[in-house]
């Protein structure tokens, strides 16, 4: 078994190929991204709505009225949650950011105060947070900035001029409404929602680690499925028919393959943020046994992924074919490319069934959320890699034993 | 040492084996002849356990096939009919991780691979690429490859298939000294040079079946025939050889010769020369020899054993 993976190893580093593609390729790729992403806060809005969760602990009528005209409007879709669960869903990752209507929402407005609504926001999303912030401030500054300070001015007016007879008085009013209205009066303000980050920021720039996770999942991904098909190829090339004349038990041929694939795998996760510590100082040796395991459970959800896929071809050219397409759909779902806050809801929910999600996500648990390995969420992300791995190696087994390992 | 009754396998499409059964004894060097898609890389196959058979006995160095595959496979060597090797990797290194599948010690390993590369003449390229190396060279390391565990028996399929005589007459030597050295073969191939050159017993197969087998003398005496009337010409083609296929059914075309097959060559001389005439053939040269295995063949099946 280990003999085979020994063979394998000396075969991956014989053939230039591979590591170029191995190695290279994605150290280039990283740094590109890295660049790319390094200024990720400074990206465009989107002209589709995003999904905003409100939690509403007042619970008023006034509060009421503002989020249902937040869910009217075409930017927003507002999905109303308990705030205990909405910070939670923040802090794990699963959700951007909250927006909070403290107790006490609908008086403070009434009474012309500054009304108490938190916005609290995991950082490392930086960039949805930018855009939704700067959505947000606007609109909700209209809906109840505005109506606040008109009732601030007229309760000023008022109390300077108490003997004003009702006729004039209303004129004034409606003089003093139009003329706050309109819009100016926005500008002049201070935006009064308290901006709370549910998650501390700190030197590890979030387009950093996306461009480092990211990438490299995906690279890697590329290169576990080459992995796999080389039981097709060595069915092709007729070495796999003197493998099984020996008295190798035919499953050690596979495990022989995995062993090689997972080893592959760490090796190159481990040079990937080895890189991403050395040319982007990216802070690896402070968080290293969660970097340790993360590196381990991607390598072998990655490597178990790559044994499936080969698993359901028939040729090594077949999953070449397919290879590209599957892995760069993965990706594209998982996060890899585009960060999965960015993309539209429906994606967001297909990201779960990636492996680059889970992966990438453990990723910024270390380096962003700064979770420990023992934290629940982190240990989550861990045993879903690994649930995810062994599903997919069973499989993968079962059907290498029915389609590759059948010399007829 | 190899026992194998009524074996048959089935493919989706066709029936690849339809029941054959044969005895080796240890020490022999049993063939398989036959012509393309006969079955002998099929037989071959399943008798190394990488095909299941349909139906059929089969038992190696004394242990049965189904139940104890593994204890068969540590007795046997298998040279598959193509080139399994590491393209990538050395010769050295493709050889030690063959020989290591069979748990040989590593310092043994070492000393078999040295020897195999010296008996192979490959010892001054060992640590060269197997893709370096060109298609007799690339056989050689194929069969030494399944030498290293020191095998009792050796399963060959067609070892010497489009190579340089000097590659096929190293492989012959070696071959030789095998079987000298009290080695079982199990030896397909359909060159019949081959086969008479060094079976001890052969199975003539066609369209999977084992049509006859025996020791080459047992072969001659079953196919009736004892004589073949080799005629030259100056002017065969094509047509004129289609010709005379009509009126004489045993015949075989080999590079501007013609083997008349007959069980007595003096008394057919004259109605072949009188037939060639007939047809304006011009003879150049006339030759009786004695049968060799294509003419067994011929004489079996109505076919030619090769294309
Ligand atoms: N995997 C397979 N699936 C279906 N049919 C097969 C398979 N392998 C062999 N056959 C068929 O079985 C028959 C015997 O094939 P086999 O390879 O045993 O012939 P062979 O005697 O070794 O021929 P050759 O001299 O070309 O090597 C052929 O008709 C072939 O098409
Ligand atoms: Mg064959």
């Amino acid at each position: 078994m280990f003999t085979l993976a020994i063979k394998d190893l000396k075969l991956f580093f014989a053939d230039k190929r591979a590591m170029i593609l191995g190695f290279a390729v994605p150290i280039a790729l990283i740094t590109l991204f890295a660049f790319a992403f390094g200024g990720v806060g400074g990206e465009k809005e989107m002209a589709r709505p995003r999904r905003l969760l409100v939690a509403d602990d007042d619970g008023s009528l006034g509060s009421k009225k503002i989020i249902d005209q937040l869910d009217s409007l075409p930017e927003f879709r507002v999905k109303r949650m308990q705030r205990d669960s909405a910070e939670m869903r923040v802090k794990k990752g699963d959700e951007a950011a909250v927006l909070i209507f403290h107790e006490g929402f609908s008086d403070s407005l009434d009474a012309g105060n500054k009304p108490p609504v938190e916005f609290k926001y995991d950082a490392s999303k930086e960039a949805e947070i930018a855009i939704l912030q700067g959505a947000l401030t606007g609109k909700l500054m209209a809906m109840i900035g505005g109506k606040s300070m008109l009732k601030n001015a007229l309760a000023n007016f008022d109390r300077q001029y108490p003997d004003m007879d009702s006729a004039s008085r209303a004129q004034i009013h409606a003089q003093i409404a139009s003329d706050m209205g309109g819009g100016q009066s926005q500008q002049k303000q201070e935006s009064f929602i308290r901006t709370t980050s549910l998650i501390a920021e700190e030197e590890n720039s979030p387009g950093l680690i996306h461009a480092v996770a990211g990438t490299a999942i995906m690279m890697l991904l590329f290169a576990v499925i080459a992995m796999g098909a080389s039981i097709l190829e060595e069915k092709q090339e007729g070495t796999l028919k003197r493998l099984l004349y020996s008295p190798l038990p035919p499953n050690q041929i596979l495990f022989g393959k995995m062993i090689s694939a997972n080893i592959i795998s760490t090796l190159q996760l481990t040079v990937m943020f080895l890189f991403a510590k050395f040319a982007f100082g990216l802070d690896i040796f402070s968080h290293i046994i969660p970097l340790l395991f993360m590196i381990l459970a991607s390598a072998y959800a990655c490597a178990s992924f790559g044994m499936l896929i080969a698993s359901f071809a028939k040729t090594r050219q077949q999953v070449q074919s397919m290879s590209t397409l599957i892995v760069l759909i993965m990706s594209c779902f998982g996060g890899s490319m585009i960060p999965t806050f960015a993309m539209p809801e429906f994606m967001q929910k297909m990201s779960v069934f990636t492996v680059n999600y889970w992966s990438i996500q453990g990723f910024y648990d270390i380096f962003w959320r700064k979770l420990d390995w023992v934290d629940p969420t982190f240990l989550t992300r861990l045993a879903v890699l690994f649930l995810i791995g062994t599903v997919m190696n069973v499989i993968a087994v079962q059907l290498f034993k029915k389609n590759a390992l059948k010399i007829a | 040492m190899i026992s194998v009754s009524n074996l048959r396998k089935k493919y989706d499409a066709a029936e690849a084996l339809k029941g054959i059964s044969f005895e080796i004894q240890k020490g022999e060097f049993f063939g398989l002849l036959g012509p393309n898609g006969a079955g002998k890389t099929t037989t071959i196959s399943i008798l190394s356990t990488i095909v299941e058979p349909s139906q059929g006995e089969i038992s190696i160095a004394g242990f049965d096939l189904k139940k104890n595959p593994t204890a068969c496979k540590k007795n046997i060597g298998v040279v598959p009919q193509e080139i399994a090797l590491y393209n990538d990797l050395s010769a050295f290194d493709n050889l030690l991780f063959w020989g290591s599948l069979y748990q040989v010690p590593v310092e043994v390993l070492k000393k078999r691979i040295d020897e195999m590369l010296h008996l192979f003449g490959l010892y001054e390229r060992r640590n060269e690429k197997i893709k370096t190396y060109s298609g007799g060279m690339k056989r050689r390391i194929n069969i030494a490859a399944a030498l290293l565990h020191q095998p009792q028996i050796i399963f060959m399929d067609e070892p010497t298939v489009g190579i340089d005589p000097q590659s096929r007459n190293l492989i012959y030597e070696v071959i030789a000294k095998l079987h000298q050295e009290g080695m079982t073969f199990v030896y397909t191939t359909h060159y019949m040079e081959e086969a008479e050159r060094f079976c001890d017993r052969i199975g003539i197969m066609d369209n999977g079946q084992i049509i006859a087998q025996g020791t080459l003398e047992e072969l001659k005496s079953l196919s009736k025939i004892d004589e073949t009337i080799v005629v030259s010409f100056s002017n065969l083609d094509d047509v004129l050889f289609q010709q005379l296929a009509t009126t004489h059914n045993s015949i075989v075309r080999e590079d501007g010769v013609v083997r008349f097959l007959s069980s007595d060559a003096k008394a057919d001389l004259s109605t072949v020369i009188l037939e060639c005439n007939r047809i304006g053939l011009s003879i150049t040269h006339i030759d009786i020899q004695g049968v060799n295995l294509e003419t067994i063949f011929l004489s079996l099946t109505g076919k030619q054993l090769r294309d």
